[in-house]
């Protein structure tokens, strides 16, 4: 039985470290970070706090967590990784969940933390470092050709197909069509709920249904076990003999239980001493008497 | 000195065009009837005190009629009560209610006798009758789903999926959800004798048997793991509810078991309730919407009972002679604990004075937490 057991819970773990290994974790951290649109040649596009029109990179946390940038590298050179240090200490280099972050690839480092020490070309190839300077995060190999006014990105926002943007989104998300929400794609394909209800339920009754296989299993189990023969030493050597069933009612059994919980909650009454109430003879007691008390007696 | 009285003149109208009787209006009147009517129906006829009290006098609270921008309603950025409501808006309340619930659940029940856990599943059919019905209404998908959850009749549950699907309703959904949870011994009884028979009634369930200590260890552990991997999304609820039962079952952790379940809970049901009840101001709560939630979520309780009922009749049919069940406590399956239980008992009183149907009707009851906790995974996930 207990080998049984054994290559039970051997299988499920085996089929858990299959499943596992199949899918990569996702960490909610620096390493979200994505390059999600990059402008070139900027001619009359966007302009910087200084009004000037520069090449500019748009990273993108994929996290739904807030990620600070700071710390992190952006280089143009993979055998330069550390080449611009984004300075930390700075609020504004925290993105927020889902989020954006503009830097002004200007090779002008002293107009701000977001202007870089690089510009941006055609075959180029730019790249993102973790703090340590060495982890690459993700990097961009940006066309050799690339048009005037028009940005190359991410066709939606994470996703890994990349173009030319009919539109220049900085800051935005790149696909800015209108989206139906989960729930109006789910309804047009299921109008009446039918489908969600068939589903849903099916999942409800697998998920308590699987639950109840468990329990039933283990109930066997446990039953087999509560009942199960006890040794016991006779003259002769080892004995086996039943477990005598039990015959104590369900009454019994509530009020032993409730015996049990008042004790264990404190909840009995302590009797320590015996209080005996006897009749006095006397007819006048000064306890008795109007004038020691201080307020009538109830009725 | 004129203009001294012209003065004081001036503030004292400026003062009453601040008080509520300036700002009254017909709907305020109507919600604080509303509210009286929750109070006194918890005071004289103790439906749910616990929640009808706090949630009636948040009911009044809400419907004070004030000036705006003095950072007073429920609705201002800023006022206290928009603090405590954060709460609930974001979905905190529920889940730490439900780990009280779990630190004062026992599971021996549904363990004892683990089919009873597929009775949970089958009253969520009131969940998605009444999802069905409010897309049918015109009703936009997120908020049918947060509509159906009612069905679920778990109060924390409801209040925890509108505040993600459909916020503008939360209020309504939650004072429909609490109510029907107050009317489940009115709406019930009719709809279970219909379903049953004379003979179904009387039905004669085994005692369950001893369950031990181990058992509830792993049924509280296993229970999470293999309910949130099938559904994450219900990992806020499920999660607590199985570590609330944790901290009880393990028997080491007492403390932390008692406050879960008592003073924790307690705080949090007084918070949750005032706010939910303050949510109702008048303004954005009396609405044709809030007319059809509460139809929809009366309907989708007698969908449940009846999915309950019916199934553990289909199931009978299966079940040999003295291992049947009592279709008494089909209607348990919905998840307000311990009510809809204790109106199976009553119900099964009525016809054998003998038969005790409450303890088998802990096990449906209790495994209708898990299944709404589950259901409301499922909505979230699709329709988020």
């Amino acid at each position: 039985m207990q080998k049984r057991n054994l290559s039970i819970f051997s299988g499920i773990f085996i089929l858990l470290a299959v499943v596992l290994a199949g899918n990569q974790a996702k960490a909610q951290n620096a390493t979200d970070l994505r390059f999600n649109e990059v402008l070139v040649l900027n001619d009359s596009n966007y302009v910087d706090d200084f009004g000037q029109h520069n090449s500019w990179i748009e990273i993108f946390n994929s996290a739904y967590n807030s990620v600070n940038i700071g710390g992190c590298y952006l280089t143009d050179d993979l055998n330069n990784p550390t080449k611009y240090w984004i300075p930390t200490g700075d609020p504004a280099t925290v993105i927020p969940p889902r989020c954006y972050m503009v830097f002004w690839a200007d090779d002008m480092p002293t107009r701000g933390i977001f202007h870089l020490n690089f510009k941006l070309e055609g075959g180029k190839t730019i790249a993102l470092f973790d703090a340590n300077g060495r982890t690459m995060i993700d990097k961009l190999e940006i066309p050799t050709e690339q048009k005037v006014d028009t940005t190359y990105g991410r066709l939606a926002d994470n996703s890994q197909n990349w173009g030319y943007l009919d539109h220049s989104t900085p800051g935005a998300n790149n696909d800015h069509s209108r989206k139906a929400s989960a729930g109006e794609q789910f309804v047009a394909l299921d109008p009446l709920g039918f489908g969600m209800t068939l589903i849903a339920m099916s999942v409800v009754f697998s998920a308590l249904a699987i639950l109840y296989l468990i329990f039933r299993s283990t109930g066997k189990y446990f039953t087999k076990k509560a009942t199960k023969p006890v040794a016991v030493e006779a003259k002769g050597g080892a004995e086996k003999v039943p477990a005598r069933k039990e015959e104590i009612s369900g009454e019994v059994n509530a009020a032993i239980a409730m015996a049990l919980y008042m004790y264990q909650s404190e909840l009995h009454d302590t009797e320590n001493t015996v209080l005996t109430i006897q009749k006095v003879s006397r007819n006048y007691s000064p306890w008795s008497s109007k004038i020691y008390t201080l307020r009538k007696t109830p009725r | 000195m004129g203009s001294f009285f012209e003065f004081i003149i001036e503030h004292i109208a400026q003062f009453l065009h601040f008080t509520a009787f300036a700002n009254l209006t017909v709907g305020h009147l109507v919600m604080i009837c509303v509210g009286l009517a929750f109070i006194y129906l918890a005071i004289a006829k103790e439906f749910e005190p616990m929640l009808l009290i706090p949630i009636g006098f948040g009911i009044l609270v809400g419907n004070i009629a004030f000036a705006p921008g003095y950072k007073i309603g429920v609705y201002e950025s800023g006022s206290v009560l928009n603090y405590l409501y954060f709460g609930v808006l974001q979905g905190i309340y529920p889940p730490l209610i439900f780990l009280g619930i779990g630190a004062m659940t026992d599971f021996s029940a549904l363990i004892s006798n683990p089919k009873l856990m597929l009775i949970g599943a089958a009253a969520q059919l009131g969940i998605f009758g009444a999802y069905c019905i409010a897309l049918a209404l015109g009703f936009s998908p997120t908020e049918a789903g947060a509509i159906g959850i009612i069905g679920g009749a778990d109060g924390p549950t409801a209040i925890f999926l509108s505040s993600k699907l459909a916020p503008d309703l939360m209020g309504a959904i939650a004072i429909s959800a609490y109510s029907y949870m107050a009317l489940v011994p009115v709406i019930q009884p009719p709809i279970m004798k219909l379903l049953t028979t004379k003979k179904e009634r009387v039905i004669r369930m085994k005692p369950p048997r001893a369950v031990s200590k181990v058992e509830k260890i792993i049924f509280a552990i296993a229970g999470m793991l293999l309910t949130t991997f099938i559904v994450p999304s219900g990992l806020p609820l499920l999660g607590m509810l199985f570590f609330g039962n944790l901290l009880k079952e393990s028997g080491v952790t007492k403390r932390l078991a008692d406050t879960a379940k008592g003073p924790m809970i307690d705080v949090v049901t007084i918070l949750i309730g005032l706010t939910v009840g303050a949510s109702t101001q008048a303004t954005t709560f009396l609405t044709i919407k809030s007319v059809g939630i509460f139809a929809l979520g009366a309907f989708s309780f007698v969908i449940a009972t009846f999915g309950g009922v019916m199934f553990v009749k289909i199931i009978n049919l299966f079940l040999k002679e003295g291992h049947k069940m009592n279709p008494l406590i089909g209607n348990a399956g919905v998840s307000a604990v311990p009510d809809s239980a204790r109106v199976s008992q009553i119900v099964g009183l009525e016809y054998d004075k003998t038969n005790h149907l409450l303890m088998h009707a802990m096990g449906p009851n209790v495994a209708g937490v898990i299944g709404s906790a589950v259901a409301a995974g499922i909505l979230l996930s699709f329709l988020a």
